[in-house]
């Protein structure tokens, strides 16, 4: 027969187990993710990066993933602007639309190179040291 | 009264069958069908509804541009230039390769995809007075990896490839 202390032990042990397994659950979420940027003759005009948290669950199924360190809090924002090269190097990967535009007027030449990765479902898991972001298709 | 309405009932039946003839039949013909092989042309015979008429047509079949089982690597070079009024020489650095990446991209989707050119000039009194050629490029790039990186003098370049497969267009 077991001690009340063993079986309080035990009890104690199991619902640690539940708690964690529920906070890393809870942790993971869904964000939408659109990125565009522009570049007209050669130099950067305009780069924009959008961030929200869905409002409602996005359907399908991740396919490729990305660890981006963190320091354990759950801005999104923050860790991928602390880890932006790697971030954009995904991103690029993913695939992004390319609608080019050029105009040589009297042998004059003007060009505008507009990059854009539609608005993507990302499930991203927060955890102590990183955080790892998916896209879902 | 009944050999009429026999006649009657023998022309109704004729007038039905005139009308069931096929209006238009299609046949492609290959030469080398027999053997299995792939057409280089094919021929497309079209029978009108009198039967009389024969249009020939040459359609040009589209060549394999990838074999199976082949690999294609597209590599370019893309060049960016950073902006005047840059805070810092990092910033200047990380601007000039952003949009050297966009040009590489742009690059990468002229050669997979091409380009769509439009010229326009304007003659007034024998001479040309504007001549306009607007060029655009609209593609999907997925998977192109940055193989180099160069910064120089305020010209960023960045080397791109893209490797096709036959894999990859095949369904």
């Amino acid at each position: 027969m077991r001690s009340r202390d063993g079986n309080r032990l035990g009890t104690r042990s199991i619902f640690k187990l539940v708690f964690l397994f529920s906070s890393l659950v809870l942790s993971a979420s869904e964000y939408l993710i659109s990125y565009r940027y522009v570049v007209q003759d050669a130099i950067l005009r305009n780069e924009t990066l959008s961030i929200a948290k869905t409002m409602q669950k996005c359907s399908g199924s991740t396919y490729d993933s990305l660890l981006l360190e963190s320091d354990g809090g759950d801005n999104l924002k923050q860790i991928i602007f602390q880890n932006e090269d790697k971030f954009f190097s995904f991103i690029h990967a993913l695939g992004l639309d390319v609608k080019h535009s050029e105009i040589n007027t009297n042998l004059q030449n003007s060009s505008t190179t507009i990059l854009t990765l539609k608005t993507t479902c990302f499930k991203v898991d927060f955890n102590d040291n990183f955080a790892k972001i998916s896209p879902l298709n | 009264m009944k050999y009429s309405l026999l006649f009657i009932a023998f022309l109704t039946v004729a007038a039905v069958t005139a009308d069931e003839t096929p209006s238009s039949n299609i046949t492609i013909n290959c030469e080398n069908a027999k053997t299995g092989a792939a057409c280089s042309k094919q021929q497309t015979q079209v029978i009108d509804s009198t039967g009389l008429d024969t249009v020939v047509t040459d359609v040009p079949k589209k060549e394999d541009f990838l074999a199976k089982g082949a690999e294609v690597r597209i590599s370019v070079i893309g060049q960016g230039v950073a902006p005047m009024n840059t805070s810092s020489p990092a910033q200047a650095y990380a601007l000039a390769k952003r949009a050297a990446t966009a040009d590489a991209y742009r690059l990468l989707a002229e050669k997979v995809k091409g380009v769509r050119i439009d010229g326009q000039d304007l003659i007034k009194n024998m001479m040309v007075q504007r001549s306009t050629v607007r060029t655009t490029v609209q593609a999907m790039v997925k998977n192109a990896n940055v193989v180099e990186t160069t910064f120089k003098e305020g010209l960023c370049e960045v080397e791109m490839e893209i490797v096709l497969a036959h894999a990859q267009f095949s369904n």
